[in-house]
Parts: structure tokens; sequence; C-alpha cells
């Protein structure tokens, strides 16, 4: 009877886990862009993605600026597939994402129901050295990758990191 | 040769106070955000929409051509986008220059189908690009007659390759538009080239969505070859030479665009019976949906 309450409430805490792993915000350097109608064009194709709270988009910076909803289903890869779709460049972008840090095959990575993040070597080691199993929400930067190839795999150098209770 | 007369419109009505009272009720459409008279290379993002209305004139020593254009175009892919173009000849001309007018909407009497494919893109950087696009169009026409000659239908191939940034723009391009015989006439060919150089102030590099504006310097140069008719059945192989440059202007704000200029022969080489023309004007409004 114990060994069963047990097994629920491990099960109970995997899903809660599990359910609160997303990408919260994105701000994602795009290639490409030189006037107003096309920044008019990937302002409007990304609102119109569901999960989006807030989206800003500049041509000076050449950066759009996205804030997901508290709960969203977006990835990295619909987001980087929008801006091509725009007939731009998506490059490297700075992420923030709330998942459950574990190690495969010797590599620390967070993962999201959607995607995985794989822990960069570059990252700090004042993260590397610190780091245990558990759910955490990681900023850092994902390396860009080529456009026709979009992964649900990134590389992730760590910034900051936090611990969910 | 038979001359077939064509009635023009009281040359009291204001020509251009009908065509920005037309452009401003209806549906602006967008012929992309480059050249008005020079080939370019933007293509719409994919599912993308557009819409162009385009006022348009082009004088020769004795007559003036005034017409209206409306361009369709949708973004099949971000690297292809299909364009229908449609005419309201408001005056044709008697004796027409051979002449497209317009690289991306023709200033003479066709509807043209065309298909513009972005075969190379590298966005290098942040604001800039260079791409190549290739276009092929086929177009019917509108008139039976045009300069006196049966015109037929007609297909029209270019290519263009240019560089795209937040400061400077330029194009390079070619083309050429072929028309078929009609009853034993047929209109000469028609290979070009153009050339251009645009520029962003930087009092306009204020970010989005502040108005952006651009000029651009464009300069055409094309090589009619001799229309075949009654008068002149052999083609002698001969070819007119012209060159036309001008200035053109490009306002975006938003989904919005405005963009109008002029080009004024610098050269004019023509074969006899070939028409001289004075000037092209042409004023062009847009809305991405």
């Amino acid at each position: 009877m114990m060994k069963n309450s047990v097994l629920v409430i491990i099960m109970v805490l995997l899903v809660v886990g599990t359910l609160n792993a997303q990408i919260t915000y994105v701000d994602q350097e795009v290639y490409g862009m030189d006037c107003a109608p096309c920044a008019y064009g990937l302002e409007r194709g990304l609102k119109k993605m569901d999960g989006l709270q807030k989206v800003r988009v500049s041509l000076n910076d050449g950066r759009a600026y996205l804030d997901l909803a508290a709960e969203n289903e977006l990835t990295l890869g619909a987001i980087q597939e929008e801006v091509k779709k725009n007939g731009f460049s998506a490059k490297k972008a700075a992420v923030t994402v709330s998942g459950k840090l574990s190690k495969e095959n010797g590599q620390w990575l967070v993962a999201t129901p959607r995607e995985q993040f794989l822990v960069s070597q570059a990252t700090s080691t004042e993260y590397l050295e610190k780091m245990t199993e558990g759910n955490v929400t990681v900023s850092g930067t994902v390396d860009d990758v080529e456009d026709d190839n979009l992964p649900s795999q990134w590389i992730l150098t760590i910034s900051k990191m936090e611990r969910i209770q | 040769m038979i001359v077939k007369k064509i009635t023009k419109l009281p040359a009291r009505i204001n020509y251009l106070v009908l065509i920005f009272q037309l452009a401003f009720t209806g549906v602006a459409v967008a012929q992309g955000h480059g050249p008005l008279y020079g080939l370019q290379t933007p293509t719409l993002a994919k599912g993308g929409v557009d819409l162009n209305v385009a006022g348009m004139t082009l004088s020769t020593e004795d007559e003036t051509l005034y017409m209206l254009r409306y361009l369709f175009s949708y973004g099949i892919t971000e690297d292809l986008q299909v364009n229908l173009t449609t005419p309201t000849m408001i005056g044709r001309l008697d004796n027409a220059p051979r002449t497209r007018g317009n690289s991306n909407m023709p200033a003479n009497g066709d509807i043209e189908a065309s298909l513009w494919y972005r075969f190379f893109s590298n966005a290098f950087g942040v604001g800039k690009r260079f791409e190549s696009t290739a276009v092929f169009g086929v177009s019917t026409p509108t008139d039976d007659v045009r300069g006196q000659v049966n015109v037929g239908q007609s297909v029209h191939a270019a290519i263009s390759t240019g560089y795209a940034s937040r400061t400077w723009y330029g194009w390079l391009g070619g083309g050429y538009h072929y028309y078929f015989g009609k009853n034993g006439e047929q209109l000469g060919d028609l290979p070009y080239a153009s050339a251009v150089v645009g520029y962003r102030p930087n009092i306009f590099m204020g970010d989005y969505p502040k108005p952006d504006w651009r000029i651009f310097i464009e300069s055409l140069a094309e090589f009619p070859g001799e229309a075949i008719y009654e008068g002149n059945l052999n083609d002698s192989g001969t070819r007119s030479t012209k060159v036309l440059v001008g200035p053109s202007f490009l306002g975006l704000y938003g989904a919005w665009g405005i963009s109008f200029g002029a080009m004024f022969p610098a050269v004019q080489n023509l074969t006899p019976g070939a028409v001289r023309e004075k000037y092209r004007v042409a004023i062009n409004l847009s809305y991405w949906l």
C-alpha cells in the first residue's frame, strides 16, 4: 500500500513537472529584414501563432522579441520556421525555458514536451558544477542552425539558472 | 496598311484627379518594395497577399497615353510568388512606342500573369541580403491593334539580382518580351536591361513602425526590334536603342506604401518609323494584407 502511494506521488510530480515545461521568452535575431513591410509581415505572422502574449519586431536591432503566454505549446522551431516563411533568416536566439534538467549519455539537457536544449560546454562552470536533476528555469543563448534543417534538439549556453520548487 | 482610328477621351478631363480618386477609393496594391520601373527581387511571405493600384502615363512627341493598372500578388512560398495584372486604358496611342513601359506592370493594354521565383537569397547581416529572382510571364492584349500593328499574345522572361540593406539598395536585371504574330503581323521583340540604385536617408532610419522613405535612381535600356506589318513585311534585323533615366520615391508605413516617379529618354537611336518618347510617369499605391 505504502509502495503504491509513493509511485502515484512520483507520477503526479512527473506530470506536473512536464506540464510546466515550456519556453517563456524568445529574443530572436533575424537577418535580411530591411524595410517596414518586412517587419509588418513578420509581426503579423508571429501574432497569429497560439501561445504568444506580446510580440515586438525591431528593424534596426534585427530582432523579434516574444513574450509567451504562461501556458503555451510553442516551440523555438515553430518561431524560426515563421521567420523563414517570411523570407528572412533566423539566427541565434536568447531564450528563457522552464523544463526538466536531466543528464543523458553524459550530457545535461533541459527538456520540454516538444523540444530539448542540450547544455553547451561553453556554459560557465558556475552553473555546470551545480547541476543536479530537477525542474529549472534557465536563460541563455541558442546557437544558430540552418533554416532548412530546424531541429527539435538545440544547443544552449546557459547564462542564468533557477530551481523550480 | 489599314489605319485603325482609336477614339480617345476628351483632353479636358483632369486625369491626375481621376487617378488619385480611383486610387484612394479602392484597395491599393503593393508592387513589392523596390523600384517603380526597373526589375526587382523581393517576393512575398508564404501565404502573403498583395494588391496595387497604379496610374501611368507615357508621352510621345504627338500623343499621351493614360492608364490605370491593378496587380494582385500571392506568395505561394517565401520564394515563389504569382502575379496577375489588368489594365484600364483611359487613352491609347495611335502610334505606340515598342516598350513594356514598366518592367513589373506593363504600360500597355495587356493582361499579364507572371511567376516570380527567388532562386537565390543570402541574408548575411541585420537588415542585409543579396537575392536573385527569375520572372516568367504570359500576356493577352485588350486591344486588337497597337501602333497600327495587329497585336497577339506574348511571353516575357527576366532575371534580376539585387542587394537590400537599411541604407543602400541596388538591382541589375535583364529581360526579353516576345509577341506572337497575329493575322500576318507581329510586334517587334524587346530585349531590355535595368539598373537601379536606392538610398534611405538617415532621417528615415527610425525603427518600425515609423515611416520609411527612400529614393531611387532608375535606368532602363531597351532594344526593340522592328514590327512586321503590311507596310514592312520583312524584319531587317535592325533595332532601336533607348536609354531612359529618372528618379522614383517609395514611402512605406506599416502595411501601406506609395511610390511615384518619372523616366526621361537620355538616348533614342530609333529605326525608321519607330516612335520617339518624351517621358513616362507613374504613381502606385500599395497595401499588404
